[in-house]
């Protein structure tokens, strides 16, 4: 895989989990911190800064997706007054049918 | 691997019981259930969000939260870094004898060298505390206790946090001179000011960076600088500034500097003091034992807790500008917003955005009452003046020492924007502000007749 395409897979992959986290505020943080950091990174031509920040991605996206299970785990049931406003977003696993509290 | 074992369970939970399979993984779930239809109040749409009642006041959900001087909540990153911390790797860091000891006291050293990297210090120069108010607590007290006989005063300022003005009041008990400067209106500290008061005998100078209650920066460079010439110790209370705007012990001159994790997205319980060594800063210990901590302060280094600040600041250091420029952008709109909507809204601090921390927008609404506002505000999380001196009735000593009359800081509120903070949030701020602050003045007389045209001050009240 090129590195732009590693790139552009890592990017999705970060999009992708964000979308489930369970915390509203964490998620519209992952959504919009992705954005803005891949996109300020593809500026980046030095092939080594690449690699590094490739590595960092790599790693953060992992966090998102192991704290994504504890958030729903230990996180409050009730949802924050923004939330219930917006539509609901389905946890990843979670049966479409029965939202969560 | 734990995704997989995680994806089995939500297999399982399926498999057992398809039409209750929420409800399986609910039971695993460690947070107190909703109070099902017992006394839930009327649900509203679709997944029934019962109402959460406290203290007497209901909500159909969870506030947004606007208090980030308060505290800010844990980054994911710092979690995910204190969890190993908190299950298997639970050893104490100073065991020497085994793996547990070594692998601990090698995560509290690399969490060193991070909030050193944070700040521009040497990783030997920093001390972990309880926290920012220990951290103050030593640094003032400890200085004093070196040079009780060798000086006599130290300088601060009025609207410093109240660990620093409480030991500081333990000082004059003591026998100590201090002075307490005030500042100017926005929260400026005047250095001509500074420099007067400043004495052969003075042995220390704690004025913090960034306040918690108004934002205002104070100019730590030139504060630095005149202490160093005169040979003085600078302690600042970076509680609010560090991770937020760039510190630079070296280039501002600083000799103590106190951190807290709880502000920058960190664990509660921990902080750190920055104790320079060249030229060296000559510190008594407050807390007597073991002699960690370079003997500075004894006690078992917390490895989870110091793990999570060294990750906090990690974090920081690379989200730095980003944060800034996002909280920038989000206090420009609540801003614009409420004072395009409101008349009579006052900005309590510097008008100029370069002296004043943008994620900290502290506004008075004028003729409306502070407590009703408050009160209606329950959807949104904000504080009226610190947190440290909500129990009692006084307004904020902070606003009285700016010189801000006595209606205007009652009705004060601090809106606190972070990393987390979305431009939905603010938006809802902004609307529920405005629509309160309508509200409370259409029931109030006072604002009529300002309406009308009439000077408030000019008026003789009868007397009854």
């Amino acid at each position: 895989m090129s590195a732009a395409a590693e790139v552009r897979s890592l990017f999705r992959a970060f999009l992708r989990a964000g979308k489930h986290y369970p915390n509203y505020n964490i998620r519209e943080y992952i959504q919009r911190r992705a954005r803005e950091g891949f996109h300020d990174a593809a500026k980046l031509t030095d092939p080594s800064a690449v690699k590094s920040l490739l590595e960092l991605g790599r790693q953060e996206l992992e966090v998102v997706k192991r704290q994504s299970l504890v958030y729903g785990l230990y996180g409050r049931k009730f949802k924050n007054v923004l939330e219930l406003d917006l539509p609901q977003v389905q946890p990843a696993g979670k049966p479409p049918a029965a939202a969560s509290l | 691997m734990l995704q997989r074992a995680a994806c089995q369970l939500l297999q399982a939970s399926r498999l057992v019981a398809p039409a209750m399979g929420n409800l399986a993984l609910r039971g695993l779930s460690a947070a107190p259930q909703p109070a099902e239809d017992a006394d839930a109040g009327p649900s509203t749409s679709g997944g029934g969000s019962g109402v959460i009642e406290k203290k007497g006041i209901a909500l159909r959900g969870v506030p947004l939260y606007l208090d980030m001087q308060a505290t800010t909540p844990m980054d994911p990153r710092v979690i995910d870094a204190m969890l190993p911390y908190m299950t298997e790797q639970f050893g104490n860091p100073h065991s020497r004898t085994h793996l547990y000891g070594w692998e601990s006291e090698e995560a509290v050293e690399d969490a060193r060298k991070q909030i050193a990297g944070l700040i521009g210090a040497d990783p030997k120069e920093i001390i972990f505390t309880s926290g920012a108010t220990e951290s103050n607590n030593t640094a003032i007290k400890g200085v004093a206790s070196y040079f009780k006989d060798k000086k006599k005063h130290v300088i601060t300022t009025q609207t410093e946090h109240k660990c620093v003005l409480d030991s500081c009041r333990w000082l004059q008990q003591r026998g100590w001179d201090v002075t307490y400067l005030p500042v100017r209106p926005d929260g400026l500290l005047d250095l001509a000011v500074l420099e007067a008061a400043m004495r052969p005998d003075t042995a220390l100078v704690s004025v913090m960076a960034v306040n918690n209650e108004i934002g205002v920066v104070q100019p730590v460079d030139e504060i630095g600088e005149m202490c160093r010439k005169r040979g003085v110790y600078f302690h600042t209370d970076g509680a609010q500034a560090v991770g937020k705007i760039p510190v630079d012990v070296n280039k501002s001159k600083i000799d103590l500097m106190s951190i807290s994790g709880h502000k920058i997205y960190g664990p509660k319980g921990i902080g750190a003091l920055y104790v320079r060594r060249r030229p060296r800063v000559r510190l008594e210990a407050l807390m007597s034992g073991g002699g960690q901590e370079r003997g500075l302060r004894s006690g078992t280094v917390p490895t989870p807790l110091v793990v999570g600040l060294g990750a906090a600041c990690a974090v920081a250091g690379r989200e730095l500008q980003a944060d800034l420029a996002h909280v920038r952008r989000l206090e420009e709109r609540l801003r614009t917003g409420i004072t395009s909507q409101l008349q009579g809204v006052h900005l309590n601090g510097p008008a100029d955005p370069a002296r004043r921390y943008p994620g900290n927008l502290n506004l008075s609404f004028a003729y409306v009452e502070g407590e009703s506002l408050i009160m209606g505000l329950k959807e949104i999380a904000v504080s009226s003046g610190s947190a440290c001196t909500s129990a009692s009735l006084e307004p904020s000593y902070v606003l009285r020492a700016l010189g801000v009359e006595e209606e205007l800081a009652h009705t004060s509120i601090r809106y606190g924007m972070g990393r987390f903070t979305t431009d939905a949030e603010v938006e809802r701020a902004i609307d529920m502000t405005v629509s309160h602050v309508n509200k409370l003045r259409e029931m109030s007389p006072l604002w009529e007749m300002v309406q009308e045209g009439v000077d408030i001050k000019s008026i003789q009240w009868a007397q009854h």
